[in-house]
Parts: structure tokens; sequence; C-alpha cells
């Protein structure tokens, strides 16, 4: 115990000797944990938005289609199950917030443009707090019912229509039949969403209203199932297949957009590597900052050694001085990172390049995420690293002859 | 009393009339698009297709049967020849001899151009939705060189797949429609369908040569020339299939 405060004591004072140095490394490390944290917290943050973003658009935590449909999302790959035949299923309170949609694409036409969307026909009462976006932030009203004879459109779509609310436009698709299937609508509310992309992507009717149109009768294309937390699914999506046969399949949102769900598990693996590029460069640092310690003390190691200092001690006190630097390196990086993430959480406004992170699916807004899990993985990572890359010059120290490092010039 | 009867009389009379001119205006409008197919036909036109720096022009030649028969061939240019178009009821199928291939017009493309000219698909498959889909009023009539010229306007109905606000036809007695003009829905003219000729051909007057023009550039246009003309032809029903559409046996 005494030794281990006499060379903890040695440590410290040998740290000192040569502050400038001290500083120099010290910010070197601070910086290095900063960058690992700060990037890590923009990435999560990123990737967080992405998903939660596609979740709501999606949406669903667990969705149940025909085994067809995510590959052919058409009509004639509907639900085999009325929508009486849901309610009764799915009347339990173990699944959570469920509503089932009518789902196809459509071509929206104005009497200048028409595009082609995803037309969605939906029971707003079943939905309350589905959506992208807030029903009540819509622009004139959004759908009152099933049986709402009006469409809900995206701002974007209806400036690219020339259209706004209180015009008729055209929907047309297909029924099962492969006959077309069209009408006229009148647009009742335009609603806005980050990202912008998603104001061109979809059309809301009312579910009755598509179901006539479509000529389906009361079938649906899915039912959506939306539980308390997307990372933690696996109990709904239990319940949720226990209730159906093999006729449908059902899905966790990770398995319908892949893209996403591997992204998400990606995640915690690129966090790693990125914390371990980081470290291999600062470690450069650390080495050379340890072997020039040594060599600068090589008589004064000598010196020890022939007093009677054993060479474990010797390895002790390089590794302590090593393990002191990095510690302080990583309060200081730590609290560096905190410190700017703190006030940068209500979103950095990165619009100037918004067009190209909409490509990507990300909005114009990024919230970086701190995640204590990533302070601690950088700095434990920090901390073995550096443990194993100071082993060798203290090894070396410990192996001098005492007579000749105590000559050395 | 008598003020009272006057106006359970205009009360009764009033919506009565508002309703006979409906119908007559309907009934007008109906009977054009009658006149103008007949219960079969057979005819051969050009069409040319007109835009600032290039102009084109299609020699075709055209059955209809009943409302929901048509099939329309092209004749020349010889690199177009043999492409086809099909309609029944609303669908409608082309078939190219350089692919040899039938294909449905699917919904997604009722509302592009057909064979590039200014008008859609549906205006060639679903032209009598006219008929049914909108409420029809007399605007005014107007006698020009001894005709009845009715301004008709009709509004289609709220759910009907019409995107124009309102259209506005104007029928000669002897139904034939001088004017075709639709409106977008801020009351601003679209498009106009003008009739430029009017001859007797296969034994009835009929609209010999019309043009489409587009408001906002009055450079492109698509003129239909009908070149001859065959009324109550005899026409089999096996015609107007998918099998005669890859396969001309007239």
């Amino acid at each position: 115990m005494r030794l281990a405060a006499i060379l903890f004591r040695l440590a410290w004072r040998n740290l000192w000797r040569n502050h400038r140095r001290t500083f120099i490394m010290l910010s070197a490390i601070a910086v290095g944990v900063w960058a690992m944290i700060f990037m890590t917290s923009l990435t999560r943050g990123m990737v967080d938005q992405m998903i939660n973003d596609s979740i709501n658009v999606l949406p669903g935590h667990v969705q149940v289609h025909h085994p067809d449909f995510l590959d052919d999302p058409s009509i004639n790959n509907p639900l085999p199950y009325s929508d009486a035949a849901l309610g009764e299923k799915f009347a339990g309170g173990e699944f959570g917030q469920w509503a089932s949609r009518v789902r196809v694409p459509a071509v929206i036409s104005s009497e200048r443009e028409s595009r082609a969307v995803t037309l969605l026909g939906i029971d707003p009462s079943a939905e309350q707090g589905f959506s992208f976006f807030d029903y009540a932030d819509v622009e004139g009203r959004f759908l009152e019912d099933a049986n709402d004879n009006g469409i809900v459109i995206g701002k974007k779509l209806a400036a690219t229509l020339d259209t706004e609310t209180g015009k008729r436009i055209v929907i047309m698709s297909q029924d099962p039949e492969n006959e077309i299937a069209d009408r006229g609508f009148r647009v009742v509310g335009l609603y806005t969403a980050d990202p912008v992309s998603v104001e061109e992507a979809y059309a809301y009717v009312g579910k009755s209203t598509a179901q006539s149109l479509l000529r389906i009768g009361d079938a649906s294309t899915e039912a959506v199932f939306f539980g308390d937390d997307y990372r933690n699914v696996e109990a709904l999506y239990d319940a949720v297949s226990g209730a159906l046969d093999d006729s449908v399949s059902v899905q966790r949102w990770y398995e319908i957009d892949s893209y996403l769900g591997t992204m998400l598990k990606t995640m915690d693996g690129f966090v790693f590597v990125w914390i371990i590029v980081i470290f291999l460069a600062l470690s450069f640092g650390l080495v050379n900052t340890l072997v020039m310690a040594v060599f600068e003390r090589v008589r004064e190691i000598g010196l020890m050694l022939a007093l009677g200092m054993k060479p474990a001690s010797i390895v002790g006190q390089i590794i302590i001085e090593s393990m002191l630097l990095l510690t302080l390196g990583l309060t200081i990086g730590n609290f560096l990172a905190w410190a700017t993430i703190l006030p940068l959480q209500g979103g950095i406004d990165i619009s100037i390049v918004a067009e190209g992170m909409e490509m990507m699916g990300a909005s114009s807004v990024l919230y970086p995420k701190f995640h204590v899990g990533d302070m601690v993985l950088a700095s434990t990572i920090v901390l073995v690293l550096g443990f194993l890359a100071s082993i060798s010059p203290a090894w070396r120290a410990s192996r001098y002859e005492p007579v000749e490092a105590i000559t050395k010039v | 009393m008598k003020k009272l009867h006057t106006l359970v009389m205009l009360l009764l009379t009033v919506p009565l009339s508002a309703a006979s001119s409906d119908i007559d205006a309907q009934k007008i409008v109906r009977d054009a698009i009658d006149h103008w197919r007949g219960v079969s036909s057979y005819s051969e036109l050009t069409m040319v297709i007109h835009r600032p720096d290039w102009e084109r022009s299609m020699t075709m030649s055209a059955w209809t049967k009943g409302q929901d028969h048509s099939l329309v061939r092209v004749l020349e240019p010889k690199k177009d020849r043999g492409n086809a178009t099909l309609t029944d009821t609303n669908s409608m199928w082309s078939y190219s001899p350089k692919i040899n291939r039938v294909i449905k017009i699917p919904s997604s493309m009722m509302g592009q151009s057909w064979m590039g000219s200014d008008f859609s698909n549906k205006d060639v498959a679903r032209a009598d939705d006219i008929v049914d889909e909108y409420i029809h009023r007399i605007l005014s009539t107007a006698e020009v060189d001894g005709h009845t010229i009715y301004e008709i306007e009709s509004i289609p109905h709220e759910d009907a797949a019409v995107v124009w606000g309102r259209e506005v036809l104007r029928i000669r007695d002897d139904h034939i429609v001088l004017e075709h003009s639709f409106y977008d829905q801020d009351n601003e003219l679209v498009k106009r369908l003008t009739t430029l000729n009017i001859t007797e051909m296969g034994g009835r007057m009929i609209a010999t040569k019309q043009r489409m023009l587009r408001a906002d550039s009055p450079d492109e246009w698509t003129e239909l020339r009908v070149i001859m003309a065959d009324y109550d032809v005899d026409l089999p029903d096996t015609l107007f299939t998918r099998s005669s559409l890859r396969n001309p046996r007239n």
C-alpha cells in the first residue's frame, strides 16, 4: 500500500516535470475524446431522427400485410380479413394502438399536372397521433371520419399541382379487376412535413371512401400497431403474430425498412470503429510521450533500480503516469463534449445542405443525441488501449541494467 | 289570396323549368355525342400535331360502334403504320407492330398524351363521360345563319373524375359541336377545341376540321381533319377485340 502511494506520487510528479509536454498531450487527448463523443452523438441524433421520421411515415412498429403486398403493393393483395374480423381479433389491450388502412399507388391530377402518389385511406378516429404530422396543424382541416369525401395532401404537392384547398383534384388507381378506379376529390387540407419529400408522397382520404373507390368492400391492405418504444417491439410482435395465421405476414418495422433496421444495428459497431480510429491516431502521441519520458530519465531509473526498487515497480510507475495522463485528458474531453452537446440539443440548423440531407431521408435540423453509453465506451476504450500502449515503454524502462543506466550520458 | 296564388305558382314553376332546361341541355350534349359517333362509323382522318419548331401529320382509320367500342389504326407515315388503339368501355389498349405487343394503358397513363398529340388518352377513351358526369345548363341561345346555337355550361359532379372547373360547349341545332372550352377551377381557359370546317360527309353534316389549342401556348395545337366518313356501317363485334387489334383483318 505504501509502495503504491510512493509510486503514485512519483508518477504524479514526473507528469508535471515537463508540464508543457503534458499539456500538449492532455489537449490532444481531450480533443480526441471530445471528437469521439461529439461526432458519435451527431450521428446518433441523425440516425435516430431518420428512424423516427421513417417509422412515422411507414408507419407502425408492427405491421400486417398480405404476404405479397410488400413486393407488389397493389390492391390485388389485400388483407384476407374484413374490417369487422380485424376488430374482433385485436380487441384486447395487448395490441396497443392499432388501425387498418388502405394503401395503394395512385395518380393525382390537377388541371395542369399529374403526379404519382401513395394513396392512404385511413380512419382518422383510429389513427390519432399515428402520423408524421399533427392533424391539428393541417392547413384547412384534416379528414373528419372514414366517410369523408375530401382529400388531404402535402403542401409541396399542392404547389406542384398548382392547386389549393377548396379545389378539386382527380385520383386515379386500379380496382382488383385492373379496371380504372377514379373519382374527384376536393382538397380540404394541406399538411406540412419534415422532410419535405414526404409532402409529395402521400395523399390521405377517408378509408370508406377509398374502399368504395377501389371497389374492395370492407377490405384493407394493412393493419398497423404501435407500441411504446420502437426499439422494443418483440412483445407486440409476438402478440400480433399469435393472433393471426400464415395467410398474412406480420413484420416488425425494421424488417419492412431493412435499410433503417441495418442502420440501427450497425450504429453501435460504427461508434466502436470510430472511437478506435481516433484512438489509433492518439496512441502514437501517447507512446511517443511515454518513450520520451523514459529516455529522459534513464539515469534516474538506473539509480532507483540500483537502490533496490523492483523492476515491477518501475513498470507500475510508468503505467500509473500514463493512466493519470489519460484520466485527466478523458475528464476534460468528456466535459468538453458534454458542454458542447448540451446547448446544441435544441437542434443544429443545417438547412444549407438540406437538399443533400433530404436525399438521405434526414431532415434539415440535426439534433445531437447525448448517450451516456458512448461516453463510457469511449473512456473504457481509451483507458484499456492506453494501458496496452504504455506497456512497451514501461517494460523497456524496467529492463535497464543499473550500472549501464547510471553511467549513460 | 291572389298574391299567395302567384307565389305558389312561382315556387312551383321555377324549379320545374330549371329542371326541364337541365334535361334539355343534357339532351343536346347527348345528341351531339351520338351524332358525332353514330350507331357505328368508319372514318379516315389526318391528325396534324403542330409545335413552334416542327409539325407532323398522321393519317389513320377509325371504327366506332355504340358508345363503348372504338378502334384506331395508323396508316401514314410509314414508320408508324400499324400502331393502333382499342377502347372498350373505359379501358384502353395500344398495339405497336414494332414490338408486337398489346399493352393495356394503365390508369396512371390515362392523363398522358395520345400519340403525342394535345389529346389525352382519356379524351379518346372516355369522350362520353361528358354526358353523365356533369350538370349541364344552357347559358344562352343565339341565331346564326339560320341555325340555333346553344351555349352550354357543364360543371362536373363533386366526385366526377374530372379536373376541370367547368366546360363550355357551343352546339349547333344540327348537333355539331362548334367549340368545346376547358376552364380550370379559377375559371381560366386551359384548352379549347374549335371546329374550323363543317361539311356533309357520309350522309350527314359533320365537323371535318377541328383544332385543339392550349390557351397558354398558342403555337401548339393539334388538328383533326376528316378525309372520309361513313355512318351506320355494319361492323362485326370481333373487330373490337384485342386479337383483332394485334392481327388486322380489315
